[in-house]
């Protein structure tokens, strides 16, 4: 694979960082609508659909409606199909509600070959932040790829957690 | 080389997977940290890290003016998906809350409620 240089966010002192890297064959565009389409987000992201108008300065919540809230924020930053920051407040139990509120960067880079890559740095973490909150995110870039690559859904044990629970009674 | 056989050449030499290690136990270290953590001259660690970011394993931010070292977990979780996508979903699921169980018997002497939770998902 071909070394590409370093791009993007940087960090502040003392800022507890996680950063999650992919390379997938798409254009920024199509990257871009399947991160901020609502039912896109969902095939790829435990079945959890994300709603905003992604303006700058709008808010955006991730949830299965009536089932479960997952995450709620700000989009800080909106600037297709290139760079989004928002913040992030996990919802989904009390353990990850006291980790309160963290920042999300998702960049988008076109490189050679008709691909892109993807990272998103997870920061503003609290110094021994729960795993919990940024440890999603292997699943759902792996997800994001083989659904751009391929057109099909993961379905490793727990990628589709939340799919159809809003239709489903148990 | 494809994508997949640069992440195995990474993986396959025990001081990368030192580095990976020290990266797990805290993400985002600067080349002097990590050169302080093994028995090996700064040019030797420098290579390693190059082997590593070149399979994506590691990935690198700037923070002020040190260049940190973080792990990215990506590749490993693609050739995980590859395959346990495919075949014996259930049976993975059951096996890994098993081994979580009997570990957590080995910590606290008693198996722990994760169980029943793997086995009703």
């Amino acid at each position: 694979m071909e070394k590409f240089p370093e791009a993007g966010t940087v960090l502040y002192p003392g800022d507890t960082a996680a950063v999650f890297e992919i390379f997938i064959k798409t254009t920024p565009e199509r990257l871009w609508q399947a991160i901020t389409d609502r039912d896109l987000r969902a095939k790829y992201s435990f079945g959890v659909g994300t709603e905003s108008d992604w303006s700058e300065g709008s808010s955006y919540t991730s949830s299965v409606p009536g089932v479960i809230d997952i995450a709620e924020g700000e989009n800080l930053e909106v600037d297709p199909p290139r760079r989004l920051v928002q913040t992030f407040t996990a919802l989904w139990s009390d353990e990850v509600k006291d980790e309160g509120t963290s920042r999300v960067t998702w960049e988008i880079e076109p490189v050679g070959d008709e691909s892109c890559r993807l990272t998103v740095v997870h920061d503003q973490l609290k110094p021994s932040a729960n795993g919990q909150i940024y440890g999603g995110w292997p699943m759902i870039l792996s997800g994001l790829k083989t659904l751009l690559e391929t057109g099909e859904q993961l379905t490793t044990p727990g990628s589709l957690r939340y799919s159809g629970a809003a239709s489903a009674s148990d | 080389m494809d994508e997949e056989d640069v992440v195995f050449r990474a993986l396959a030499a025990p001081t990368r997977r030192k580095l990976l290690d020290e990266l797990r136990r805290r993400d985002g270290q600067s080349l002097s940290q990590l050169e302080a953590k093994l028995p090996m001259s700064r040019f030797g660690v420098m290579k390693h890290l190059g082997v590593l970011e070149e399979a994506n394993l590691v990935v690198t931010r700037r923070r002020g003016r040190e260049k940190l070292h973080f792990l990215n977990p990506v590749p490993i979780r693609l050739i995980h998906d590859r395959w346990v996508s495919k075949y014996a979903e259930p049976l993975a699921a059951t096996l890994s809350g098993m081994k979580r169980d009997l570990e957590e018997e080995d910590e606290h002497g008693e198996v722990s409620r994760g169980r029943d939770r793997a086995v009703s998902r």
